[in-house]
């Protein structure tokens, strides 16, 4: 329960964080605030391996993909001035989603909520779904990823007789 | 030959010669009137042996057409006496008037395609006559409409003579509205169309069982309508004299065989039907009546020789109708015939002169002097004109006899009158043509006026054989045609043929003789002033003068609101439909650009739109379900 | 605690990533927002089958397809930012619209 209460606080607060800073690189910090918070409302749904996988590919991966992105364009670009209509529309739009949509899921009734055994959340029985009952899903995915990986690739690599160090189509290809 | 083999080859000669001449000879001028003339004279051969060899009352040669239900609509060529008489005299016309062609045209650019258009009012105008069915008849009378117009707008490039051709059209296409009318309404009525079956329906005393009298008169006049429109009637009369723009051979055919001749025949072919609606015919009486005298005014004060003629025939048209209107299919079928002759023979006789002197008026042709140096024209102009005139023993003498004999007492004076104004008015032409005198007050047109017609320098003899064959052969025509009344009437089926008696003749004959005094008077003898005594009153004078106002009269009531009424669409067609599309595509592109600015481009935008529709729509289904649910 | 919170705290990271996809220009910053509603939907996915699913692997295993699904996203669209900062030294929104009618 204070996990809970823990969790969502740490992740409203780093998703704004993340939302408000001009900064670039704190907003980067803000997201991974917020994915901790994610992390640790998974671990208070009683599913320590997808938080550990969350911490692992976000924290670990992606957030500091996004560093390195933020160093290498090296922007210091500032909103403009109009762009305080465009962050007044987008506020209505988003405010205005939310207020439509959070009493419809308050006053709806999910039915009866059933009580799973503990071995459900265990790492075997993910595993065993995975390598089963998912297992051509799964296997897709990682044809996403390596497809997702060549292209990544594909599309930042260097012009053909550009400037830049052409050993990182190399490293690519490792 | 067999009397079906003659009727074709007399019908498809002239199709034939038009066609070769129109579509392969345009250029080859004498190829192409020779064949048309040759076309002509088949025709003329045919008839001739048809109507004297083959006896009368053959008969129809048909074919079915269509059949509309049960009623079969058939395309035949009927021979009885009145057509085969009346086929024999258009064909000889015709010739004759072609054959003058060859010298009239001589030096035209396009001649090959006048004949062509000489040959096809020839077909149209016989295949009319021979017609046995009316919408067959239809047909070719509309043909005959298109080929005069044709003609008369021939000198295409004068603008006068395409303003002619299309006042022709148009007037007598009113007319043939009221024609087309009745023939429906005589087809709903008698169930046919053939023209025999309606013949002998109409032939007895009475009407017919199952045909109301209010019908029979309705369709009698919408018939008469289209016979004013052709024939030139009051009032549909006025496109008759314009159309003199023409080369006075198609005048001198229109005016005598052909196009005015066809209302005319029209009537007597159904006579009997006409003779059933007697209020009908009361009122032709006097349309009748009231055209010869009005028309004969005209042509008292014309100084065009052609026009003089052309208000002529629409006198001679008025007694016609005059003579059929009082029940005599006789008088007017005669009166039909003669007039044939000599209002050609007159027509071809100024053609000549026009042709030598180069002036259409009457004042320049006799101070040019004419008739001394074209005497055997100026002789078969005087036998023409007496014929006209009605002068004892020549053609139309006798028919017009017969039409005044059969006249109630009322019309009777009236074509008296007019009679008496045309042997004046003839002679008034004859006479300023023979006897011009150094005393004449009458005055020449402008020069302007008095233009070549046919825009070449004449050399030459002042008669070529050409054209002096056609017009002895006429003048014999008019000179005898009156004697053969019996004959005509023998073959019409007239048993008994009334001839007016002396004294009834007398009148008549007085009147006419009495209007060439009169014109002897004013314009023969020696010092004649030569300006008649119209002329005395100015004001009568210019009335006659300008047709009375006639003309302007139809301007000002039909023409102007009728053009009025086209500005007026033109003006809704330009300013509004035009301006509305324009307004209306005007409007599509302006909305296009407005609509694309807001294709900005920035997906933002897009999804954030997207977003606000979403969250709208939940928000309505939201309230909805819980106003439902409470 | 009850499903219905777990979904608004969900809804809540939705829309404050829906304001910086909507609201900001910089490419990085809306992948940001992106990363944080894919967050929400898994938070979603976690939190009913937590509560409802008869199966409960069901929604972890999901949850794992998107956190794969959003590397592959990321790369992709890290190496699509870096390529549009190569070509236009700027990494501005406000530079990218060809698609304009």
């Amino acid at each position: 329960m204070i996990l809970t209460g823990i969790a969502m606080v740490i992740t409203i607060a780093g998703a704004i964080l993340a939302v408000s800073r001009r900064n670039v690189v704190h907003a980067v910090f803000g997201l991974a605030i917020a994915l901790v918070g994610v992390a640790l409302a998974f671990l208070a749904l009683n599913s320590p391996f997808v938080a550990a996988m969350q911490v692992l590919i976000y924290i670990g991966g992606i957030t500091i993909a996004m560093i390195f992105a933020v160093m290498l364009s090296a922007t210091r670009e500032r909103e403009s001035r109009d762009g305080v209509w465009r962050r007044l529309f987008a506020g209505i739009a988003a405010l205005l989603f939310f207020v439509a949509l959070a009493p419809v899921l308050m006053s709806t009734d999910f039915g009866t909520a059933m009580q799973a055994s503990e071995s459900a959340w265990s790492l075997n029985e993910i595993g065993n779904s995975l390598l089963d009952q998912y297992n051509v899903v799964f296997e897709l995915l990682s044809v996403v990823l390596l497809l997702a990986i060549i292209g990544a690739i594909a599309i930042a690599r260097h012009e053909p007789g550009s400037l830049d160090d052409p050993t990182a189509t190399d490293g690519g290809d490792a | 030959m067999s009397t079906e083999s003659l009727a074709l080859a007399l019908l498809i000669a002239p199709l034939v010669g038009s066609f070769l001449a129109l579509v392969f000879f345009r250029r080859k001028h004498v190829i192409a009137s020779g064949i048309v003339v040759a076309s002509g004279l088949v025709s003329v051969i045919a008839s001739a042996m048809l109507l004297f060899g083959a006896g009368h009352d053959v008969g129809a040669i048909t074919a079915r057409w269509f059949s509309i239900g049960d009623t079969p609509i058939e395309f035949g060529i009927l021979l009885d006496g009145r057509t085969m008489i009346m086929g024999a005299v258009v064909a000889l016309i015709t010739l004759c008037i072609e054959v003058y062609s060859l010298s009239y045209m001589k030096h035209d650019e396009g001649r090959g395609r006048f004949f062509a258009f000489l040959a096809l009012f020839a077909w149209s105008m016989l295949s009319f006559v021979y017609s046995s069915s009316l919408l067959q008849a239809f047909i070719f009378w509309e043909l005959v409409g298109l080929a005069s117009f044709f003609l008369i707008g021939f000198w295409y490039e004068k603008p006068s003579a395409v303003a002619a051709a299309k006042k022709a059209f148009i007037m007598t296409r009113i007319g043939d509205v009221g024609l087309f009318i009745g023939l429906i309404l005589l087809f709903m009525t008698t169930g046919t169309l053939d023209i025999p079956a309606i013949n002998t329906l109409f032939a007895g005393d009475g009407l017919p069982e199952g045909i109301a009298p209010g019908r029979i008169e309705l369709i009698a006049a919408l018939l008469f309508i289209g016979v004013i429109g052709k024939s030139a009637q009051f009032p549909l009369h006025t496109w008759l004299p314009d159309a003199m723009e023409g080369p006075t051979p198609v005048s001198a055919l229109l005016h005598s065989a052909t196009m005015v001749a066809a209302g005319v025949f029209l009537v007597t072919r159904f006579h009997g039907l006409f003779m059933n609606a007697q209020q009908t015919m009361e009122w032709m009486l006097w349309i009748a009546v009231g055209t010869a005298i009005l028309s004969s005014t005209m042509a008292m004060v014309a100084k065009d020789m052609k026009r003089v003629l052309a208000f002529s025939s629409i006198s001679q048209l008025g007694f016609m109708l005059m003579g059929l209107a009082a029940g005599s299919l006789f008088a007017g079928y005669f009166h039909l015939i003669t007039h044939a002759f000599f209002k050609a023979l007159l027509f071809l006789c100024a053609g000549a002169f026009i042709h030598h002197v180069g002036s259409n008026d009457l004042i320049a042709m006799g101070r040019a002097g004419a008739a001394k140096q074209m005497k055997l024209t100026t002789v078969a102009l005087v036998i023409g004109g007496s014929a006209l005139a009605g002068i004892p023993f020549l053609a139309g003498f006798f028919s017009k006899e017969q039409i005044i004999g059969s006249l109630p007492i009322g019309a009777k004076i009236g074509a008296l009158f007019a009679a008496f104004l045309t042997a004046y008015y003839t002679f008034r032409m004859i006479f300023l043509i023979v006897r011009p005198n150094a005393d004449s007050m009458a005055v020449e047109d402008e020069p302007a006026h008095a233009q070549h017609e046919d825009g070449h320098e004449h050399h030459g003899p002042a008669e070529p054989l050409a054209m002096l064959a056609p017009i002895i052969l006429l003048a014999v025509g008019a000179a005898g045609a009156g004697y053969i009344g019996n004959w005509i009437g023998h073959k019409l089926h007239i048993e008994h043929i009334e001839h007016p008696s002396i004294t009834e003749m007398a009148p008549a004959i007085v009147i006419a003789i009495l209007g060439v005094v009169f014109a002897w008077l004013e314009f023969g003898r020696k010092g004649a002033r030569q300006t008649g005594f119209v002329s005395k009153i100015p004001s009568m004078q210019t009335l006659f003068e300008r047709r009375w106002y006639l003309d302007e009269i139809y301007n000002v009531v039909f023409v102007r609101p009728v053009v009025w009424f086209a500005s007026l669409c033109i003006g809704a067609e330009n300013k509004g439909f035009d301006n509305g599309a324009d307004a209306v595509a005007h409007g599509t592109y302006k909305g296009g650009r407005m609509v694309a600015r807001s294709h900005s481009g920035r997906l933002q935008f897009y999804i954030g739109s997207a977003i606000v529709v979403v969250a709208a729509l939940a928000l309505t289904l939201g309230f909805r379900n819980g106003g439902g649910a409470g | 605690m009850t499903l219905g919170v777990w979904l608004v705290f969900a809804l809540a990271i939705f829309c404050l990533g829906l304001y910086c996809v909507l609201g900001r220009r910089n490419l990085i910053v809306i992948l940001i927002g992106i990363e944080l509603m894919l967050n929400a939907v898994s938070v979603n996915f976690m939190a009913v089958n937590y509560y409802l699913a008869p199966d409960p692997s069901v929604g972890q295993i999901v949850v794992l397809f998107i956190i794969g699904l959003a590397a592959a996203e990321a790369a992709i669209a890290l190496s699509i930012i870096l390529s549009v900062y190569r070509q236009r030294k700027s990494i501005s929104i406000a530079n990218l619209e060809e698609l304009k009618g």
